[in-house]
C-alpha cells in the first residue's frame, strides 16, 4: 500500500502523458508519413501553450526525463555491430568524417557565424550530426542543459526532419542518384532515424536499407560523442577536476545504453525480443516527447529561433553538399 | 551532467521518506541510475519471456 501511496501523486501526470502518446499514435497512424514523435511534441506544445499543465499533473509529467533516458538505454538494442561493419569501410569512413566534422562545423557556425552561446550550439550540433532528437536529449542530459534549451534544439531538429523528409527524395530523383547513393547520402546528412528510413524507403527499397544501415552506424557514435562532450564541458568548468568529479558528472544511463548494445550484439536475445525492446523504446520516447512538448514555450522559441534555424540550415546545406559529392565519387 | 544534476536530486517528499524502504531507496537514486536499472530490467523481462517461449 505504501508503494501505491507513493505513486499516487504521479498518476494524473502519467495519465496525461499516456493519453497524449495514444492520441499521437492514432493521429500518426491515420496520416501517411506523419511521425508519432513529431505529433507527440506538437500535441504537448499545443496543450502547454494553451491550457497549460495542471498543477496536479506536474509530478507525473516530470517523469518524462526518466522515460527519455530509459528509452535511450533501450536504444542500445538497435545498435547492430554487424550492420555497422557490413556497411563497409567507405561508408564507415564517411560516417565518422560526417559526424566528427559535422559536430565541429555546427559548433563553429552556431557560435561564430550566428553568435549562439551556452549549450545550444552543442545541442544543435549533436542533433544535426548524430541522430536528431535522441542525440539532442542525450547530449542535453550529459551537459545538464536547461529544459528550454533542449526543447528548443529538439524543435529545431524536428522542423528540419519534416522538411528533409520531403526534400531529400525529391532532390535524389532530380539528381538521378542510385538507390545506394541516395541511401548513404540521406543516412549521412539527415537528422532523425525515423525520417531517414522513411525517406530512404520512399526512394526505393535498396535506398531504404542503405539509409537505415548508414544511420545506425551514425547512431552508434552517440555514446562516444556523449563521453567526449562530457569531458570537454567538465574540463572547461571544473574547479576540482579529477576522476571523482568526472564520475559524479558522468551520465550513468549511457552505461545502460552500452550494456544493452553489448547484450543485443551477443546474440542471446532473439529477433522478436529485440523488436519488442525497440517497441518499448519507441513507446517511452513517445511518452517522453509529450512531456517535452508540454515544456515548450513558443515565446522562448521565438526569441532565439531565427539564429538556430539559420545555423542548422547552413550546416545541413554544407554537410549534404559535401556528402553528395562524396557518395557520387566513392559509391 | 545528467545524473547528478540538481534536477535529479530527490525532492522534499523523498527526503521525508515514504515509509517504504524500497520506494525510498528508489527515489534516492539519481535519474541516470534509475534509467539504467529500468532499461536493464526491461531487457531482463524480455530475456525471461524468451526463455519461457513467449518471444
Amino acid at each position: 500500500m505504501r508503494v501505491v501511496d507513493a505513486a499516487r501523486p504521479y498518476a494524473p501526470g502519467l495519465a496525461l502523458l499516456v493519453a497524449g502518446a495514444l492520441l499521437s499514435r492514432l493521429l500518426a497512424g491515420a496520416v501517411d508519413g506523419l511521425q508519432p514523435l513529431v505529433v507527440a511534441v506538437a500535441l504537448g506544445a499545443l496543450v502547454g501553450n494553451t491550457v497549460g499543465t495542471p498543477d496536479a499533473a506536474e509530478p507525473g509529467v516530470g517523469v518524462d526525463k526518466l522515460f527519455l533516458e530509459t528509452g535511450i538505454v533501450l536504444l542500445g538494442a538497435a545498435v547492430v555491430v554487424e550492420e555497422f561493419l557490413a556497411a563497409g569501410p567507405t561508408v564507415l569512413g564517411l560516417v565518422v568524417v560526417a559526424v566528427g566534422g559535422g559536430l565541429l562545423l555546427a559548433e563553429l557556425i552556431a557560435r561564430v557565424l550566428f553568435r549562439l552561446d551556452g549549450t545550444t550550439p552543442s545541442l544543435l550540433a549533436a542533433g544535426a550530426s548524430i541522430c536528431g532528437v535522441s542525440a539532442v536529449v542525450a547530449i542535453g542530459r550529459v551537459l545538464d542543459a536547461r529544459g528550454s534549451a533542449i526543447t528548443f534544439a529538439a524543435a529545431t531538429v524536428l522542423l528540419f526532419d519534416a522538411v528533409t523528409l520531403v526534400a531529400f527524395p525529391l532532390a535524389g530523383e532530380w539528381l538521378g542518384l542510385t538507390g545506394r547513393q541516395f541511401g548513404v547520402w540521406a543516412g549521412v546528412s539527415m537528422f532523425s532515424t525515423g525520417p531517414v528510413a522513411a525517406a530512404g524507403f520512399a526512394y526505393s527499397p535498396e535506398a531504404g536499407q542503405w539509409a537505415t544501415v548508414t544511420k545506425l552506424a551514425r547512431n552508434s557514435l552517440l555514446g562516444g560523442v556523449a563521453v567526449a562532450y562530457s569531458l570537454a564541458y567538465t574540463a572547461r568548468s571544473a574547479t576540482e577536476p579529477g576522476v571523482r568529479r568526472l564520475w559524479a558528472e558522468f551520465p550513468k544511463f549511457l552505461l545502460g545504453f552500452l550494456a544493452v548494445a553489448a547484450i543485443a550484439n551477443s546474440g542471446v536475445l532473439s529477433a522478436a525480443a529485440l523488436e519488442s525492446i525497440g517497441r518499448v523504446s519507441d513507446a517511452l520516447f513517445t511518452l517522453a516527447f509529450v512531456g517535452l512538448g508540454l515544456s515548450i514555450r513558443v515565446r522562448e522559441m521565438r526569441d532565439v529561433g531565427a539564429a538556430a534555424v539559420g545555423a542548422v540550415l547552413v550546416h545541413l546545406l554544407t554537410v549534404s553538399a559535401l556528402a553528395l559529392a562524396a557518395v557520387r565519387w566513392l559509391l | 551532467m545528467a545524473s547528478d544534476a540538481a534536477g535529479d536530486e530527490p525532492d522534499a517528499g523523498n527526503a521525508r521518506g515514504t515509509g517504504s524502504p524500497l520506494v525510498d531507496r528508489w527515489l534516492a537514486l539519481d535519474r541516470g541510475w534509475q534509467a539504467l536499472a529500468l532499461g536493464l530490467g526491461i531487457v531482463a523481462v524480455h530475456a525471461a519471456a524468451q526463455v519461457a517461449g513467449l518471444l
